[in-house]
C-alpha cells in the first residue's frame, strides 16, 4: 500500500490597516526603526490595549470569504511566552473564540473541485522585527502590534499541488477582498505547512515546517518532506513531533527544534478587553462591502466568451478587473479584454500608470470597443487614436476628426473606388471567381490601401462581393 | 497537595524566567509554594452551581475605535527609558533559539 | 506658624478665593509636615520642586473648584510623567514615565498638586507594605505597627495628615485595609469607574484606583474627580458620574441593611466585632433594618483570589524583562541569561513567590483544574452578591479581622498576607464598590474600621450611611504631631 499525505496549512496574514491591532500607532513598512511605536506596542507598564475596528471589520471580511461561520460574541485570550520581540510577554489573540470557525476553500484539481475546510480564522498581533548580528540581537517594534489573521485549515490536503493551488486560492481571494497584501516575500503573508505520512487510516505523526518563503517552495517543501518522512519509515524508524524549516539552498528541510511537551503558553482570557459583540447589522455591512470575488468574474468572462488566458491575466491585473467591472452588460467582452491586456497594458506600463489615471472613461472605452465590434474601425484606427484617448479629454468621435480618420460611409463613393479596383485586379476577379478565397482579401487590402484604411470595412465588404458577382 | 518536587519548583522558575541560583532559595521557594498551594488546592473540593466562566470582569462590550493613526513616541521618548539602543534600534543580547 | 491644612476643604477654599492664602502656602506647610514626619517612611519620592513650581504658576489661575491648590500624594504604581515611578520594586528603581495615568491627567486638571509618590508593598503584592524594596511606611497611630498595604504609604500620609488626599490602588482590600489600620475613610470604587489607565496592572480584573481621604466627604469629592468613562481603557465603563455627594448628609431612615455571617464568625477579634455591634445598634436606633445573611463562597474568595490575582500577575509581570524598560541585568550572554538574571534580582520575594505560583496555575492542565474553576465560582459569587442587593441597599461588616500589628512578624509566612484581606477580597471578586470609615478605638488605641460595601455604581448610598455613621460617631482621628 502507498503512503497516503496528509497536510494542513496555517496562514498568517497582516490586515491592511490604518493602524495597530490594539493601539492607534501606525501601521507601515519601509519606515524608521522604533518610529511607528507608542507605549502600547512598547509594552509599557501601565498602558492598556484599545481596539482598532477597522482590523476587525477587515478579519469579519475574512471570515465572510472564507464561508465561516461568525462568532458573535467572542473574546481575545492571552497567550504567554518570553521572547525579545513579544513586548509584554504575551500575546494577544483568540483561543477560545475565534472570529470564524467550520468554513472552506474550494480548488480546483484534476479530479475536479475540492473544499478544503477552514478549521478556524482568528485575530492576533505580530511581533517586532528582530535583526541578529553576532554580537547581539537589534529589535524594531514598528511592527509589532500589526493586525494578523491566522487561517488553519483542516488536514484537508493530499498533496503538494493540492497544498499550493489552496495557498493559490487564499492569497487570490484575501487580495480581491482588499484584506491583505499577501506579500510572502515580504512577509505580509506566512505560511507554515504540517505535513504527515501514513500506511493506514490513523494520521502519522506530523511535522510542521515554518514560514515558507513562496508558494513554489511550499511545494518543495512538501515533497522533500514527505521523501525524509518514507525514509525514516522504510528504515524502521518513528517520526517525531518536531517544528522544521525549508532550507532553499540545501532543498530540504531542516530541524528547527523538537516540540516542547504539553502546552507551556499558560492562555487565560485577556481581561483588559471585554467582549466584542458583532451585530446582525454589522455583518450584513460588512458582507456588502466585499468586492467582487474571482471566482465570481471568471463565471461572468466565461459567460461572456473571454479565452481562459485573458480572464485569468485580468483576475492576475486587479485594477484593470475592476476598472472593466463597470462596464455595460452587453458589450464584447472579447475584444474589450483584447483591448485592455494587449494596447492599453502596454501603454500603462511604458507610462507607468493606472488605468484610473488615465482619461480613457469607462464611457470612452465602451464606445471604443463598440466601434471595433460593429467594423465601424478598424484596430489600425484604434492604435492611431488610442494615445490621445488615454491622455486627453476627448471622445472617440472627436479623436476620429482630429486624426482624419472618419470613416468613409458614402456609398456612391466608396463604389467609385471598388469598381475602379476591381477593373485594375481583372486577375484577382478570376481567381475569386474560381473560388480562391484569398483574392478577396486581397482586394480588400488593395481598397484599405487605396483609402488609407478609411473606408467602412462592413460596407466595403458587402460593395466587393455585390460588385463581383455582377462582373 | 501531596508534594512539590524540587524539580517542580525549577519548572515554574523557568516558566516564570527566574533563576534560583542556590539550594537554600530552592528549598524555600518548594515550602513557601506548597504552602500556598496547598490553600488554593481547597479550590478542587468548592462545588459550582453553574458552569458560566466569569471572562470579563465587566458586563458592557469593548467599544471599537476607528482606524486613525493618534499620536506615536517620538525617538527621545523611546530612548528615555530603554537600557540598551544602537542607532533606532532596542538592542539585546544574543538570542539563543532558532 | 500656619496649619491652613488642617481646615475643612470648604475653609481652605475660601481662604483661597479671598487670596487670604495661595497654593504656595498650602504646598510650602504640605512640605514642612513631610519633612517632620520622615520617619514614617510614607514617600518614595518627592516633588518638592516642581510642585512649588505649579504651586506658582496657580497664582493669577482663578479657583473653580474645591480640590484647586490642594497637595495631594499619588500611590507608586501609577504613572506620573517624568516623576519617578517605582511600584516599590527594584525593577523600577530608575523608570521615568513618558505619560501620565488618566486619573493624574484628571486631578491636574482639577490643579491640584502631586507632592510625592507614596510607598506601597512592591507591585501592590502585599498587606503590610513591608514588601516595599525601599523599606516599610509607618502607622502614624504606632510607628511601631504597620501602616497595611499595599496602599501603606497612602495611608499613612493621610492619617498623619501630610496631605488630606491621597490616591489608592484596591486588587484584594489595599486601599480598605490600610484606610482602617491607619483610620481613615478610604473607597474603592465599582470595578471600571475609574480608569486604569497608567496604573501599573497587578491583577487587571481586580485593580482599581480608588480615593483616601481624612472624611467622607472630601472622599466623595475627590471620587467625583477622577471618575469616569475612558477610552483608553475598554474595560472603564460608561455609566454615567453622578455627584457623589449628593446624598451626604441625607437621613438612613429606612435604609436595608444586610451583614454577611462570615463578616461577624469567629475570625474576627471580638473587640471589633464589639464595635461593629455599636454601630448596627445605632443604625438600628436611626431607623434602618439590618439583617444578617449568608453570601455564597464568600469562605472561598481567598483561594479565588490567590488563583485570579496571581494567575493574572504572572503575566502582567512578564513586561519586565530588561529589555525595553527598568533594571536590565548588566553583562548578560544571551536573552535567556538576561532574563533569568533581570528578574531574579530585580524583584522581591514576595513578588516572585506570586509570579511563580501563578505561572503554575495556569500551565497546562492547571489552567482547567484551577483557573477555569476559578472564573466559574467567581461568576456564581457575584450572581450572589447581586441577589443580596436586590433586596438591600447596603451590605457591612468589620474591615479587618485585627487592627495594625507589629512590623516584621509573620514576615515568612506565605498565607499571613492573604488572610489579613480575607474580608475585603470578596468585593473585588465581585466588582463591587466598597469602603472603609473608622468606628473607633481599640483599647491599645488603635482604630478600627468598618466596612461598607454597595451594589454596583452605588457609592453615593455608600457615602450617605459614610457620612451619618461619621457624624454620629464624631471620632478624633487627628494624628498630627506638630513640630
Amino acid at each position: 500500500m502507498e503512503y497516503q499525505t496528509t497536510i494542513g496549512i496555517e496562514v498568517h496574514c497582516e490586515l491592511k490597516t490604518n493602524t495597530k491591532m490594539f493601539s492607534s500607532a501606525k501601521n507601515g513598512y519601509g519606515t524608521t526603526a522604533n518610529s511607528y511605536v507608542n507605549i502600547i506596542d512598547l509594552g509599557y507598564p501601565g498602558a492598556l490595549p484599545i481596539i482598532n475596528k477597522g482590523a476587525i471589520e477587515l478579519a469579519l471580511r475574512a471570515a465572510l470569504v472564507l464561508n465561516c461561520e461568525i462568532n458573535k460574541k467572542m473574546h481575545f485570550d492571552r497567550k504567554n511566552y518570553f521572547y525579545p520581540d513579544l513586548p509584554k510577554g504575551y500575546q494577544i489573540t483568540q483561543a477560545r473564540t475565534p472570529i470564524g470557525i467550520h468554513g472552506y476553500v474550494e480548488i480546483d484539481t484534476p479530479n475536479g473541485k475540492k473544499k478544503i475546510g477552514i478549521h478556524d480564522i482568528h485575530i492576533e498581533e505580530d511581533t517586532a522585527k528582530s535583526i541578529h548580528t553576532a554580537e547581539s540581537s537589534l529589535l524594531d517594534f514598528n511592527r509589532a502590534g500589526v493586525p494578523l489573521i491566522e487561517i488553519v485549515t483542516e488536514p484537508d490536503m493530499n498533496t503538494k499541488e493540492e497544498a499550493m493551488a489552496y495557498v493559490e486560492k487564499l492569497r487570490e481571494l484575501l487580495l480581491y477582498a482588499n484584506i491583505s497584501d499577501c506579500k510572502i516575500e515580504e512577509g505580509s503573508m506566512r505560511c507554515d505547512v504540517n505535513v504527515s505520512i501514513s500506511k493506514t487510516e490513523k494520521l502519522g505523526t506530523r511535522a510542521e515546517i515554518k514560514n515558507i518563503g513562496s508558494i513554489s517552495n511550499i511545494g518543495l517543501a512538501i515533497q522533500k518532506e514527505v521523501e525524509r518522512q518514507q525514509e525514516i519509515y522504510e528504515n524502521g524508524g518513528t517520526i517525531q513531533e518536531e517544528t522544521r524549516r525549508f532550507d532553499e539552498k540545501k532543498g530540504k528541510t531542516v530541524l528547527m527544534r523538537v516540540k516542547e511537551t504539553g502546552n507551556d503558553y499558560r492562555y487565560f482570557p485577556e481581561p483588559d478587553i471585554p467582549y466584542v459583540v458583532l451585530t446582525e447589522e454589522e455583518i450584513e455591512s460588512v458582507k456588502r462591502m466585499i468586492p467582487i470575488l474571482p471566482n465570481v468574474r471568471r463565471d461572468f468572462y466565461k459567460a461572456h466568451g473571454m479565452s481562459d488566458i485573458n480572464s485569468d491575466k485580468l483576475i492576475q491585473n486587479r485594477p484593470l478587473s475592476d476598472y472593466l467591472l463597470k462596464a455595460k452588460e452587453n458589450l464584447d467582452y472579447v475584444i474589450a479584454s483584447n483591448l485592455l491586456l494587449g494596447d492599453i497594458s502596454a501603454y500603462l506600463n511604458k507610462e507607468h500608470k493606472e488605468i484610473e489615471e488615465t482619461m480613457l472613461t469607462i464611457e470612452k472605452f465602451e464606445s471604443l470597443v463598440d466601434k471595433l465590434a460593429s467594423k465601424e474601425i478598424t484596430s489600425k484606427i484604434e492604435k492611431e487614436i488610442l494615445v490621445d484617448l488615454l491622455e486627453k479629454p476627448m471622445s472617440v468621435e472627436e479623436a476620429l476628426k482630429e486624426h482624419h480618420l472618419t470613416l468613409v460611409n458614402d456609398t456612391k463613393v466608396l463604389e467609385e473606388i471598388v469598381t475602379n479596383i476591381i477593373k485594375q485586379n481583372q486577375e484577382s476577379v478570376q481567381d475569386y471567381k474560381n473560388g480562391k478565397d484569398r483574392a478577396l482579401k486581397y482586394l480588400m487590402g488593395q481598397i484599405m490601401k487605396e483609402t488609407k484604411g478609411t473606408a467602412n470595412p462592413v460596407l466595403v465588404n458587402e460593395l466587393l462581393i455585390h460588385l463581383l458577382n455582377e462582373e | 497537595m501531596e508534594k512539590l518536587s524540587k524539580e517542580e519548583v525549577l519548572h515554574v522558575a523557568r516558566l516564570a524566567r527566574i533563576s534560583i541560583s542556590d539550594e537554600n532559595t530552592l528549598e524555600k521557594y518548594q515550602y513557601q509554594l506548597k504552602e500556598l498551594l496547598d490553600n488554593i488546592d481547597k479550590i478542587k473540593e468548592v462545588k459550582g452551581y453553574d458552569e458560566e466562566l466569569m471572562f470579563s470582569p465587566v458586563d458592557h462590550q469593548a467599544s471599537l475605535q476607528e482606524d486613525v493613526p493618534g499620536e506615536m513616541l517620538s525617538f527621545q521618548e523611546v530612548k528615555k527609558n530603554t537600557p540598551h539602543m544602537k542607532g533606532n534600534f532596542v538592542e539585546v543580547p544574543v538570542m539563543i533559539n532558532e | 506658624m500656619s496649619n491652613y491644612l488642617d481646615l475643612s476643604i470648604q475653609e481652605i477654599n475660601n481662604l483661597l478665593k479671598k487670596k487670604e492664602i495661595t497654593p504656595v502656602d498650602l504646598v510650602e506647610e504640605c512640605f514642612r509636615r513631610i519633612e517632620s514626619n520622615e520617619d514614617l517612611n510614607a514617600f518614595i519620592t518627592l516633588n518638592k520642586e516642581q510642585a512649588l513650581e505649579e504651586a506658582k504658576a496657580l497664582a493669577d489661575v482663578e479657583v473653580d473648584n474645591l480640590l484647586f491648590g490642594l497637595p495631594i500624594a499619588v500611590k507608586d504604581n501609577i504613572v506620573t510623567k517624568d516623576l519617578r515611578t517605582t511600584c516599590a520594586s527594584k525593577m523600577l528603581e530608575n523608570f521615568v514615565p513618558i505619560y501620565d495615568a488618566t486619573v493624574v491627567e484628571k486631578i491636574k486638571a482639577k490643579h491640584m498638586i502631586i507632592v510625592g509618590k507614596a510607598n506601597m508593598d512592591e507591585f501592590a503584592m502585599g498587606s503590610t507594605s513591608q514588601t516595599s524594596y525601599f523599606g516599610s511606611p509607618r502607622n502614624p497611630w504606632n510607628k511601631n505597627c504597620i501602616a497595611g498595604g499595599s496602599s501603606g504609604g497612602s495611608a499613612a500620609i493621610v492619617a498623619a495628615r501630610l496631605t488630606p488626599f491621597a490616591l489608592g490602588s484596591d486588587t484584594g482590600g489595599s486601599i480598605r485595609q490600610p484606610a482602617s489600620y491607619c483610620g481613615l475613610v478610604g473607597m474603592k470604587p465599582t470595578y471600571g469607574r475609574v480608569s486604569r489607565y497608567g496604573l501599573v496592572a497587578f491583577a487587571s480584573s481586580l485593580d482599581q484606583i480608588g480615593p483616601m481621604t481624612r472624611n467622607v466627604y472630601e472622599n466623595a469629592l475627590l471620587l467625583n474627580a477622577i471618575s469616569g468613562h475612558d477610552d483608553k481603557d475598554l474595560t472603564s465603563s460608561y455609566n454615567q458620574v453622578e455627584d457623589y455627594t449628593r446624598l451626604i448628609g441625607k437621613e438612613i431612615k429606612g435604609m436595608k441593611i444586610a451583614v454577611p455571617n462570615y463578616f461577624m464568625s469567629d475570625i474576627v477579634d471580638s473587640e471589633i466585632q464589639d464595635k461593629v455591634r455599636e454601630v448596627i445598634e445605632c443604625l438600628k436606633q436611626n431607623g434602618a433594618t439590618v439583617d444578617y445573611i449568608d453570601i455564597d463562597y464568600v469562605e472561598n474568595a481567598v483561594t479565588l483570589y490567590q488563583i485570579i490575582a496571581m494567575g493574572e500577575a504572572s503575566s502582567n509581570l512578564a513586561r519586565f524583562d530588561g529589555v525595553r524598560f527598568g533594571y536590565s541585568a548588566p553583562d548578560a550572554q544571551n536573552v535567556e541569561e538576561l532574563y533569568l538574571k533581570t528578574r531574579e534580582t530585580g524583584f522581591g520575594d514576595e513578588v516572585k513567590r506570586r509570579i511563580m505560583v501563578g505561572s503554575y496555575l495556569l500551565s497546562g492542565e492547571n489552567a482547567v483544574t484551577y483557573y477555569n474553576k476559578a472564573l466559574s465560582i467567581r461568576d456564581d459569587m457575584r450572581k450572589s452578591f447581586r441577589k443580596a442587593f436586590q433586596t438591600y441597599d447596603l451590605i457591612i461588616g468589620p474591615t479587618t479581622t485585627t487592627v495594625a500589628y507589629s512590623l516584621g512578624q509573620d514576615l515568612d509566612d506565605p498565607m499571613k498576607s492573604f488572610m489579613d484581606d480575607v474580608l475585603v477580597i470578596p468585593v473585588n471578586m465581585a466588582g463591587l464598590p466598597g469602603m472603609n470609615i473608622p468606628i473607633g478605638m481599640n483599647q491599645d488605641h488603635m482604630p478600627i474600621g468598618l466596612h461598607i460595601i454597595g451594589n454596583q455604581f452605588e457609592e453615593a448610598k455608600m457615602y450617605q450611611l459614610a457620612s451619618f455613621l461619621e457624624k454620629e460617631l464624631n471620632l478624633d482621628l487627628d494624628r498630627k504631631e506638630r513640630s
